[in-house]
């Protein structure tokens, strides 16, 4: 039997457009921690994507996807502030290999030319430590719209 | 030990969106993009609460959070470590959010709707910068906007605008050397007066720099727009990343509209810049009495710091009081009704102007020209050109026509002169006022006048 994605083809072709992209964590204690991420792959059964989150980021992340899996991916493009936020379990990691920082680099690209077309030129162009990259894949647990607005936080799709 | 936070108020001007981590009870982490982060105290920090959402469920459950947010000068990120504190629904840190809020809102047709709730009010515990986010990197990068100008510079723009402004010897230089001295010297391109109206809560446009048209005689209601809200707020308000915010609001905007929350209707029109990325407007007053609004507009991101903001403070009490003294100054030493003169040669062209009695409206070959008072003393002076041929009048002989029902006391006749004269000039001057000194001026007409008075 054939499980339904979690996550369509328009919301998948939405997350991967480069967009601003960030993720957040928790320890034990509850105490929350996040970070920037460079990229997101939405793998073809839609019920696992691969966040690239910089190898650069505070420790306190990667130690708690470690010790606890749970993961929330925030994504919202700059150019309207159409967002989304995905919710999962972290199921392992592992360095980005060559064609994985290439998709990586695509997208910030993406990214970048959005803050431009916003106002915001040569921000984070040169002085960002994005890459490399680990490669987190999460397991979809739930999808959920973020756009700014009543509805902010309603289940997708 | 200091946080350093005081440090990091470029960072709560709104350009980079800022971010919110919190976690629910049940263990599941959120990341939440965060409309307004203000600077509080050296240890406090104030996030805006507009939407009921999963972010403030969890700090319900779990009081602690990490708010990320960046510094556009530098774009290093800082990691504020935060436990949540209280909520206010009034005061200084909830009004500064509120009117912030509100003029994005007014712009988007919002307003009611994308409101500021709470500030929600956090103890900060601990600043780290962000290591992703590092700004230290590459500093030869051009950074996002200027450096604040230097307190010596801010201080000499100020005594050499001050200057230029005693020198001007009528409200129409006065007003003219204001905005070309904001630009001059402190090389703010895009500036407009608007002068509170004999209308209850309205102002009208009566001064402006760097636009394509002067916008002379524009009305801006109480609460519309950023000159709007500073009068109604009667507090400066500065915006130093519209444009983010405005998106941020465009797009609560279209899901509060696909659940019939608000139409397209109450969209308010932009003065001057379409797309301004910043805006300082400050208030007017003289002893709690509003005169005005000024406004200045960059297309430049954080154009407008804090240093520029507590300078157009300071300049706007000064200004306050220089206009209304020249408002009142109109009364002095006026001369007695110049002899009746006959009008210049038309040039054939025919002009017609109707007045609309019950709204007191003027239209010029079927355009709106000007309305209330200055439509009322444009009709007085058109009617006495057509009966009498006369061409000179007084503001003195304006003031003791009781027909035009002045008030009896700063009744601001020159303003109201001032603003007739730039709606006139814009119109193409088939009809102009010509100022002939002191309490003098002149009606100067091109063409042959059609005059039509409907109830």
């Amino acid at each position: 039997m054939t499980s339904v994605p979690m996550i369509d083809e328009i919301l998948a072709e939405f997350l991967q457009s480069g967009l601003g992209i960030h993720v957040g964590t928790r320890n034990e204690q509850l105490l929350p921690a996040g970070c920037r991420a460079t990229a997101i792959k939405v793998e073809d059964d839609g019920r696992h994507v691969v966040v690239f989150v910089p190898k650069s980021a505070a420790p306190a992340v990667f130690e708690n996807l470690r010790t606890n899996g749970r993961i929330a991916v925030s994504m919202a493009r700059p150019a309207d502030d159409r967002a989304a936020q995905v919710k999962g379990l972290m199921m392992f990691s592992w360095d980005a290999n060559p064609d994985e920082e290439a998709l990586a680099r695509a997208q910030w690209a993406g990214f970048l030319a959005q803050l431009d077309g916003i106002g915001l030129p040569g921000i984070a162009t040169s002085s960002w430590r994005v890459f490399p990259c680990r490669a987190v894949r999460v397991k979809v647990t739930a999808v959920f719209n973020q756009t700014p607005g009543p509805d902010a936080g309603a289940a997708l799709p | 030990m200091s946080l350093g936070l005081e440090r990091l108020t470029s960072c709560f001007q709104g350009i980079i969106p800022a971010m919110l981590y919190t976690c629910a009870a049940d263990g599941t982490p959120n990341a939440a993009f965060l409309s307004h982060v203000e600077y509080v105290d050296a240890t406090h920090v104030a996030l805006s609460f507009q939407f009921f959402n999963k972010s403030r469920r969890n700090i319900a459950e779990n009081p602690h959070a990490v708010v990320h947010v960046t510094d556009p000068d530098t774009a290093q990120g800082w990691a504020l470590r935060v436990t949540f504190d209280r909520s206010e629904i009034s005061g200084p840190i909830f009004d500064a959010m509120h009117w912030r809020i509100e003029a994005i809102a007014s712009y988007c047709g919002m307003k009611g709707v994308f409101k500021l709730l709470a500030a929600d009010i956090y103890t900060v515990e601990s600043v780290d910068p962000i290591p992703e986010e590092d700004g230290q990197a590459d500093r030869s990068a051009p950074p996002l906007r200027a450096r604040p100008p230097d307190p010596v510079f801010t201080m000499k723009a100020l005594q050499d605008l001050s200057q230029q402004i005693n020198t001007a010897d009528c409200l129409e230089h006065l007003l003219d050397s204001i905005v070309v001295g904001l630009k001059q010297h402190f090389n703010f391109s895009h500036s407009m007066i608007a002068l509170a109206s004999e209308k209850p809560g309205t102002l009208v446009m009566i001064a402006s720099r760097g636009y394509p048209q002067s916008g002379a005689g524009a009305e801006v209601q109480f609460g519309e727009g950023i000159i709007g809200l500073v009068a109604e707020a009667r507090k400066p308000i500065r915006i130093s990343g519209l444009l983010r915010g405005m998106l941020h609001a465009y797009a609560a905007k279209r899901r509060a509209e696909e659940k019939g929350w608000c139409s397209d209707e109450r969209r308010v029109p932009l003065p001057g810049l379409d797309n301004p990325s910043s805006q300082l407007g400050v208030p007017l007053m003289v002893r709690g009495e509003l005169v005005g609004v000024l406004c200045i507009e960059s297309e430049t991101p954080y154009r407008f710091h804090e240093e520029d903001k507590t300078a157009i403070e300071l300049l706007g009490s000064y200004l306050a009081v220089a206009i209304q003294n020249m408002q009142l100054r109109g009364d002095e030493a006026e001369p007695e009704a110049a002899p009746v003169d006959t009008a210049p040669a038309g040039s054939g062209t025919r002009h017609e102007l109707i007045y609309h009695r019950d709204e007191e409206v003027v239209m010029l070959d079927g355009e709106y020209l000007i309305r209330s008072l200055p439509a009322r003393i444009l009709w007085k002076l058109l009617e006495t050109y057509q009966r009498e041929g006369r061409v000179e009048f007084t503001n003195r002989e304006l003031r003791l026509d009781k027909s035009l029902n002045l008030p009896g006391f700063k009744d601001n006749l020159e303003t109201r002169l001032l603003l007739l004269r730039r709606r006139l000039d814009q119109k193409g001057g088939a009809i102009r006022l010509v100022p002939k000194g002191r309490g003098r001026f002149a009606l100067a007409v091109s063409g042959a006048l059609e005059l039509m008075a409907r109830d």
